[in-house]
């Protein structure tokens, strides 16, 4: 132990202090890194890479029917003739209609990975609900962050800042990465124009989500001192009312009362899957009349039924939520 | 460096300019509900080291709370190193240090990870934060320890992290609540010098809370004694105990009887300790007079004290005199 009872050998620290943009980074960098020592996500990441790669597998091979003598055409030539067949007549749809088709296709591709993005990251934050307000509430480390020189909306931020990095690490980033790696290898510039709308509209829904997703999950992490009553409630929250607004004659405000439903509704409506395919089915000179019938009836399935009251109902998801947040923000 | 706070007037007394001040609180007070906490404190105090006392639940912590705005003041207002609380919420905290009474570790972080977040959470570059934990590691005693999680750490430990987090952005004042408070005695002794040195040495403001008047006598050189919601006195200890009756204690090696008899021959009046010391009430602060009486009737060697537990007897006396 140092004696330090005639002089301290201590240096001296005289600089201005970082802005509060760095503070607040420190804040999201240090939840993301603890986050990211844990296996459990780890596992979790990888398979979220996994489906961006899944993205960029489907779209070079989708725009591998442009390429004439190119491995797709090689290999549905070695399938037999039914397989050349159908490479030939999608090689025609591409080549006369790129706009509805590749629209179509990576609208379709855009929206099954938002199934896998938004249950990735629900998961994800199943783990860390009680990292964010719970555990520092209980062990009043709410006290280290609020007694310096940070602010309620400092801490806020900060840990929306994390939920929005999880989100980025497990959803956003796979899917921009999945379609930048498809983009690279395309044959075409307009595979690019066309997939733009697409990607837009994933990256709307990916907006959307994480607005409700960050709001909610930091109001049930507020709710309590004790991790094992906020993970309790995010999965009610989440899986008992999506279970219990599963039954179609279901009271509506049931189903409102599922914020996973609500999301559920919003992709449809933000992806518009369902106009896509009544669009393809309309314009592309199909002959098979069955195909023409089945997309039209896809498309009629994927529409929303309530669009309004889903994103009404998350509008009030997150307005509770805040709420609570900053009554339960308060250092005991 | 050597900066020993001036002789300041008393309590309500707003003469000092604000850079020479850490806390200028005017009608300060905070209610919880129909309880009151704190009732309309105004006090200027200067840099230094200050105690701050009070029986439990008489406002210390709250008082604190409401200077680092951890609590919204009801009314008043307040002022630290000349910043205004409420104006400049956050640039209010820049240079000020906080340890709370109760445990505030973040679990699952290594405790130079945890003093390095710290600094980080107050502006200072990862390189300088880290460069600086482990000298303020370093200063408050903990050796390896440090590398292991804070959730694991003894209640001591955990009170030298506490300090270390305090302290490692170089702030100008350190506000300590109950800092030795789960500490072995050599850990006491230790930190006891620590806080005594840092405004001796660094300049650093202390205001520290404590229920150890003992502690509070030894390492300030101010007090302000707050009960009842209110602050009842501020002023240097040293003024404090010229204000207070001077009592001598004497515990004579041998012959006591001796002693008692010169002493009520002299025309004091003597109380006999459990302890075996005699207590005699003085009329100076000098002890002089004892030594020379010590010579004439050649009386055997004693150890005698000046003025013991006097901020005991100031502090008792505040509280019931304000309780009355």
């Amino acid at each position: 132990m140092p004696d330090h009872a005639d002089t301290l050998d201590l240096s001296r620290w005289r600089e201005p202090a970082l802005g509060v943009g760095y503070r607040r980074w420190t804040i999201i960098s240090a939840g993301v890194r603890s986050l990211l020592r844990t296996r459990f996500f780890r596992v979790l990441l990888a398979g979220a890479w996994l489906g961006g790669t899944m993205i960029a597998v489907a779209g070079f091979v989708f725009s591998q029917s442009l390429a004439s003598g190119g491995w797709l055409e090689t290999l549905a030539i070695k399938a037999g003739p039914r397989a050349e067949a159908l490479f030939s007549v999608l090689t025609g749809l591409v080549a006369l209609y790129p706009d509805v088709v590749v629209h179509t296709v990576f609208t379709a591709i855009f929206w099954a990975h938002s199934f896998l993005g938004l249950w990735l990251s629900l998961i994800a934050l199943t783990v860390l609900v009680p990292q964010l307000v719970t555990r520092d509430r209980s062990s009043n480390a709410l006290i280290v962050y609020l007694s310096r020189p940070l602010t309620t909306v400092d801490y806020l931020l900060g840990k929306l800042g994390i939920i929005a990095g999880v989100l980025l690490l497990v959803w956003t980033g796979p899917l921009l990465f999945g379609w930048l790696l498809s983009m690279l290898f395309a044959t075409d510039r307009d595979f690019i124009v066309y997939s733009g709308v697409p990607l837009l509209r994933a990256l709307l829904f990916n907006g959307i989500a994480l607005v409700a997703l960050a709001a909610i999950a930091l109001g049930v992490s507020s709710l309590g001192r004790n991790s094992r009553v906020t993970s309790t409630a995010w999965v009610a929250l989440w899986l008992v009312f999506l279970v219990i607004s599963a039954p179609p004659r279901a009271p509506r405000w049931i189903k409102r009362a599922s914020f996973a439903r609500d999301l559920n509704e919003t992709r449809e409506q933000v992806f518009r899957l369902d106009r896509a395919l009544t669009e393809a089915s309309a314009q592309l000179p199909l002959i098979d009349e069955r195909l023409v019938t089945n997309l039209a009836a896809a498309g009629k399935r994927a529409e929303a039924a309530d669009p309004s009251g889903a994103l009404a109902s998350l509008g009030v998801f997150v307005v509770a939520s805040s709420f609570v947040f900053f009554r339960k923000l308060r250092p005991e | 460096m050597n900066a020993p706070a001036p002789d300041l007037p008393p309590l309500l007394r707003p003469l000092l300019p604000s850079a020479d001040c850490i806390i200028e609180a005017e009608n300060l007070c905070k209610n919880f509900g129909a309880q009151r906490a704190l009732a309309n404190v105004s006090v200027q105090v200067p840099r230094g080291t200050v105690g701050l006392l009070g029986p439990n639940g008489a406002g210390k912590s709250t008082f604190i709370k409401c200077l680092l705005n951890l609590e919204t003041p009801t009314s008043g207002t307040a002022r630290v190193l000349g910043v205004d609380i409420r104006a400049r919420n956050r640039a209010s905290r820049e240079k000020v240090g906080y340890s709370p009474e109760q445990d505030c570790q973040i679990a699952g972080m290594a405790g130079c990870e945890y003093v390095t977040y710290c600094g980080q959470l107050s502006g200072m570059p990862f390189r300088k934060a880290r460069q600086r934990t482990h000298e303020i590691l370093d200063l408050v005693g903990m050796g390896q320890e440090r590398y292991r999680l804070v959730d694991t750490y003894s209640t001591g430990m955990k009170q030298r992290v506490k300090l270390a987090q305090a302290l490692v952005h170089d702030p100008e004042v350190v506000f300590l609540d109950e800092p030795t408070n789960g500490l072995d005695p050599s850990g006491r002794e230790h930190i006891l010098k620590l806080i005594g040195s840092l405004w001796r040495d660094l300049g650093i403001s202390v205001v520290m809370c404590s229920h150890l008047l003992r502690d509070i006598e030894r390492v300030c050189d101010r007090v302000m004694i707050v009960g009842h919601d209110r602050l009842l006195e501020h002023d240097s200890i040293a003024a404090l105990k010229n204000r207070h009756r001077r009592i001598v204690e004497i515990g004579p090696a041998s012959e006591p009887e001796r002693f008692q008899a010169a002493l009520t021959q002299a025309g004091l009046r003597v109380t006999r300790l459990s302890n075996g010391k005699l207590r005699v009430e003085s009329a100076s602060d000098s002890i002089e007079w004892v030594l020379e009486l010590m010579r004439t009737h050649a009386l055997p060697p004693a150890e005698i004290v000046s003025n013991p537990d006097a901020l005991h007897e100031l502090f008792i006396k505040a509280i019931s005199t304000d309780h009355a």
